[in-house]
């Protein structure tokens, strides 16, 4: 799916004063791209990400899926949504969490996986009957992965999806997304403070400064996937990153 | 994986027979007790039977106790489940429907700070000696915590489930189904734990107001004629029916909400 944002901003209207948490900013993004959308806490990426997955009311400037809008987009279903609490409902069991987005807003429904088959693809299948209480916080968010692309969306945005998890974790998850992201060729925005998780994953790197969050600059990361988190281009990208960051 | 995303084991379930155990131990203590002093200092039959005085009675009439007791539990349940339909009815629509809100609730609690007992000779003066009195008073006892309850509950649907649906974009009926009515549950049970032994003192003092039937009208035969083993007798089938109910509910909320017990074992055992 391909995402055209133009001056977008978003300024919060408190009781008394206005917060400005996204400056006016643009951005096109290709079909099947993956950015990763890099800032300090309060830097407004989050913001962004619940703007273009139409939870937010823009203040300015307009946001385009595939020449949609982001509420059209979402009746249809067409944006996959992946935050930190993995949002599992506890009374359903694996499986049945995963088959949620089908028996929700059905009229939507569209070509995907099947649950079972995504429970294999992130290699839940023995789980399918357990409930989500006895599972660890990475196996709850394997089981949101799985649930995301039930949707058969075209659009990941994934706010900070493992930050809550430890760091093999995390790494263990991360190279499961992108395998995943290159067997089902989706656009992935992925927001996180982490730089080396965001090198290894993206093909750009947008990194934002705080408040009002704008761009700062725009990093493409043409290096071959798997990438070693301690190989000298990596780490020779940390380093730009992190200036920029600093700047 | 690593061994951290392994499902945990589940720990033993608290050994139910021991628990038993332990109650019967306890009530049995205290009856003894109540029998010994009873009996030590001679303490008249008109202000205090012993309790083998009160098993006897019980058991010389116990086809009137079990008729009775059966007449107050169908009244109870009959209220209680009106209660319970009116309540959760009433917290769904002051859920959707904000503006009626304020209204609703002021009159909830209008009706909840009236003593029932002022109202239960009104009762029986409209509808009569028959079972409609007591089952309207034990739903308007009962429908007040279920109101609260369930409409807290509802509002206490988890924000990230809420924030997932509304990127599927649900239907009201789905976000209803799929998560505030299930995040109502522990709340109704809460309520239920309170309203179901609720139920048979509704029952009961609805009784009292005039019946032609039911173990509340026993109570008030014998409080007339201070008959105490009777009176004792009638209190005892009361209790025993109260601590049935609540066990029913027990249960019932153990099946019903296993999975959160999933969750508290997890947290206690890391």
């Amino acid at each position: 799916m391909r995402v055209v944002l133009r001056n977008l901003s978003k300024t919060f209207n408190e009781r008394r004063s206005a917060l400005e948490a996204l400056a006016p900013i643009s951005l096109d993004i290709a079909p099947g791209e993956f950015v990763a959308f890099v800032g300090p806490s309060g830097c407004g990426k989050s913001t962004l990400l619940r703007l273009i997955a139409d939870q937010l009311v823009p203040s300015t400037g307009e946001i385009w899926l595939d020449s949609q809008s982001p509420t059209v987009q979402r009746a249809h279903k067409a944006i996959g949504w992946m935050a930190q609490n993995p949002a599992l409902l506890p009374w359903a069991t694996v499986l049945d969490n995963v088959r949620l987005p089908l028996h929700v807003n059905r009229q939507h429904n569209r070509a995907a996986p099947t649950p079972e088959a995504l429970l294999a693809l992130t290699g839940l299948t023995e789980f399918a009957t357990t409930y989500p209480g006895t599972l660890s916080g990475g196996m709850q968010q394997r089981v949101a992965l799985a649930r995301t692309l039930a949707t058969g969306a075209r659009l990941w945005l994934m706010d900070e999806p493992f930050a809550a998890l430890d760091e093999l974790t995390r790494e263990a998850l991360t190279d499961e997304v992108l395998r995943l992201w290159q067997e089902v060729g989706a656009t992935v925005l992925w927001v996180t403070h982490n730089i080396t998780e965001a090198i290894r994953l993206a093909n750009r790197l947008v990194v934002m400064s705080s408040r009002p969050g704008e761009i700062r600059a725009v990093f493409p990361v043409p290096l071959p996937y798997a990438r070693d988190a301690t190989s000298p281009e990596v780490i020779a990208l940390v380093r730009d990153v992190r200036k920029a960051l600093a700047a | 994986m690593s061994t951290d995303e392994l499902p945990q084991k589940s720990a033993p379930s608290a050994p139910f027979a021991w628990d038993l155990v332990s109650v019967a131990l306890i009530l049995g203590a205290a009856l003894g007790l109540w029998e010994i002093v009873v009996r030590a200092r001679g303490i008249p039959v008109y202000l205090l039977p012993a309790p083998s005085l009160v098993m006897t009675t019980l058991a010389a009439r116990a086809g009137d106790y079990g008729h009775a007791a059966l007449v107050t539990f169908a009244q109870a349940m009959g209220g209680l489940i009106a209660g319970l339909a009116a309540g959760i009815l009433i917290a769904v629509l002051i859920t959707y429907w904000k503006r009626v809100e304020r209204g609703v609730l002021a009159l909830a609690i209008l009706v909840k700070a009236t003593p029932m007992v002022a109202i239960a000779p009104l009762l029986t003066i409209w509808f009569g000696f028959g079972a409609l009195p007591k089952v309207i008073l034990t739903a308007l006892i009962t429908f007040f915590p279920v109101l609260i309850n369930v409409h807290t509950g509802l509002l206490a649907a988890d924000e990230a489930i809420l924030a997932l649906l509304h990127s599927l974009n649900a239907s009201r009926w789905e976000v209803f189904r799929y998560a505030r009515w299930p995040s109502a549950w522990p709340f109704l049970f809460a309520a239920l734990k309170v309203v179901a032994p609720l139920s048979l003192v509704g029952a009961v003092v609805a009784e009292w107001a005039g019946a032609s039937a039911g173990l509340g009208r026993m109570m008030w035969l014998a409080y007339s004629n201070l008959n105490m083993p009777a009176l004792f007798a009638a209190i005892f089938c009361l209790a025993l029916m109260g601590v049935g109910l609540y066990g029913v509910v027990m249960v019932a909320e153990k099946r019903t909400l296993f999975w959160r017990q999933l969750h508290e074992r997890k947290e206690g055992g890391s």
